[in-house]
């Protein structure tokens, strides 16, 4: 039964993180968009879920909530860095990480700071929430391929190929990327409150660089605008290290191990197969 | 004056110094390789850990043994990720991507060697009062190192041919190269100047605070805010901006708790970064 429960669990993060996945890939492989806050709206729909739920309100309220809320707040970024490229708009958005994530430990007296936000209601056993975050992983994989089939996706792939062609051809890019950015937090707002629905305490270690990676590597490893991809990069990236738990690796050095081997995998997809495995573009 | 405003301000300029440390290693690079080398934080963390490693046998020791190794991992950490990728003609974006990758691989490894605890090193470091406000041995020491580093990096590249070169590639990296400059040579040099600066500024910065193995993400995007809010291409502009940095946040500080501290160093980048990208004394880049 403990296999059981473990495999139950690996599933559930799959989900969890292959929605994640699948939403960056939205912005970084579709759009082209350099987008270093994609865990920032994670971790804005953890903490909105986690506050309403605590504060009583329904899962089936607060959930919506949060997705609403990431949602704006990437289309609040999207406004100001529609027009900045590259290495700026990496830098603006990992900066806009940095200020959520400060805001977060900070404000104690909404978000208890460091001590983070213990017991937040679970929503039954975890096969239902496996049953549940399944479904919606499902969901978000069909409307990003039902985007990428539509005037919508064709849109947002001429802006990531040449944003000048776009705009001359009478595409307004500015919307669209505004549109990108907010899908693509909406889901990731949906991943971050179910995440906190499920291991029931959040801190504001949740904005952390190193996962931040972990997400670039998943999409990367998978390839840039494929969907399939995503999904497989998530099942590769986070997998991989979890045989260290079984072979014996000192407990302490786990952490360090799995940091040191998805930062490598990712180096290595970099250098010998910079499209990923299933990618259809390289990353401009 | 009061003298708390009196030490906000003093605070606000060592604040500032140490940013410059940081920006003068990590522009150096970005401007000749034109790309954002992030890993350059875990790069300026080893440099630190390496001097507390070697701390047991002295300063005479420790010093040039650690800024030594530092110099030679960062042109390993070129030869080994960037240039392989350089050669497959990738993009800034894979190069900055590998960066951040190279940066959690290397911070890894030093939180797998000296574990997460934080590390001090100790010395004397009298305290010093100047009127209303007082300054350390070390600050002193931060502030004047920043200036020469500055002062040394104008001379070579504005009067050495190395300098030449530097700038020529980072102009025109094809003309450049019709001229006889090997743009991988001049990378390698690069990297190897910067890194050796990165351990200094780490060095200082240890003595001054202490050492974590996490301690380089924080500096490194705060001295590139200084370098870009003063405007990458201008050295008097790094100075400027880093200052302008280091007093924005330790006066914000006046207002906000000392958390925020961080927060308030991105929303003035941000500003920047939509209203002025080319930064104070930058000059207009033809494309960003």
């Amino acid at each position: 039964m403990a296999l059981l429960g473990y495999f139950t669990h690996l599933g559930i993060l799959v989900c969890i993180y292959a929605i994640l996945a699948v939403s960056l890939n939205l912005a970084l492989g579709f759009t082209g968009l350099l987008n270093l806050g994609h865990i920032a709206f994670f971790g804005i729909g953890a903490y909105v879920a986690a506050l309403l739920g605590l504060a009583g309100l329904s899962p089936w309220i607060d959930i919506p909530l949060a997705v609403v809320i990431a949602a704006l707040v990437g289309v609040i970024l999207a406004i100001p860095t529609a027009r900045l490229k590259g290495d700026y708009l990496a830098l603006a958005t990992l900066g806009f990480t940095f200020i959520i994530s400060s805001v977060a430990r900070n404000w104690t007296s909404l978000t208890r700071g460091a001590l983070g936000l213990p017991g937040i209601p679970r929503l039954g056993s975890i096969s239902v929430v496996l049953a549940f975050v399944a479904g919606f992983a499902l969901l978000c994989f069909l409307v990003v391929v039902w985007i990428s089939r539509s005037s919508l996706g064709r849109k947002l792939q001429a802006i990531r190929d040449d944003e000048l062609a776009a705009q001359v051809l009478g595409t307004n890019t500015f919307l669209y990327k505004l549109i990108a950015m907010g899908i693509s937090a909406a889901m990731a707002g949906l991943a971050g409150a179910w995440y906190a629905h499920y291991i029931s305490f959040i801190d504001p270690s949740i904005f952390s660089i190193p996962d931040l990676i972990l997400l670039i590597a998943m999409v990367v490893v998978g390839g840039l605008a494929s969907v399939r991809g995503a999904f497989i990069g998530t099942v590769i990236i986070l997998l991989l290290p979890e045989p260290l738990r079984f072979i014996g690796f000192p407990p302490t050095l786990i952490g360090p191990a799995r940091e040191m081997l998805f930062a490598l995998v990712l180096l290595l997809i970099l250098l010998f197969r910079p499209r990923g495995i299933l990618g259809k573009v390289d990353i401009s | 004056m009061s003298s708390i405003a009196a030490q906000l301000i003093l605070n606000g300029v060592i604040a500032g110094a140490i940013y410059t440390l940081v920006a003068s290693g990590f522009s150096l690079i970005y401007n000749v390789t034109k790309f954002m080398h992030f890993a350059h934080g875990a790069i300026l963390a080893i440099g630190a850990y390496l001097f507390y490693a070697f701390f047991g046998l002295g300063w005479a020791v420790a010093l040039p043994v650690s800024i030594i190794l530092t110099s030679i991992l960062g042109a390993l950490t070129n030869f080994l990720v960037y240039r392989p990728l350089r050669k497959r003609k990738a993009s800034s974006a894979v190069l900055l991507i590998s960066s951040l990758a190279a940066m959690i691989f290397l911070n890894a490894t030093l939180l797998a060697f000296w574990g997460a605890d934080v590390k001090t090193l100790p010395h004397a470091n009298p305290i010093f009062d100047v009127g209303i406000a007082s300054i350390t041995a070390t600050q002193i020491a931060i502030v004047a190192v920043a200036l020469l580093l500055l002062l040394g990096l104008t001379l070579l590249m504005k009067k050495t041919r190395l300098g030449k070169a530097m700038r020529a590639l980072a102009d025109n990296k094809d003309v450049a190269q019709t001229v006889g400059i090997n743009p991988e040579r001049i990378y390698t040099v690069a990297f190897l100047i910067g890194s050796a600066l990165a351990a200094v500024a780490g060095i200082l910065i240890g003595l001054e605070q202490n050492l974590n193995p996490v301690m380089g993400i924080q500096l490194v995007i705060n001295g590139f805010a200084g370098a870009v809010i003063g405007g990458m291409t201008s050295v008097p502009g790094a100075i400027l901006g880093s200052l302008l940095l280091g007093l924005v946040e330790n006066i914000g500080i006046w207002w906000l708790p000392s958390g925020y501290k961080g927060a308030i160093a991105f929303a003035l980048l941000f500003l920047f970064l939509l209203f002025r990208p080319q930064g104070i004394l930058g000059k207009k880049q033809r494309e960003a």
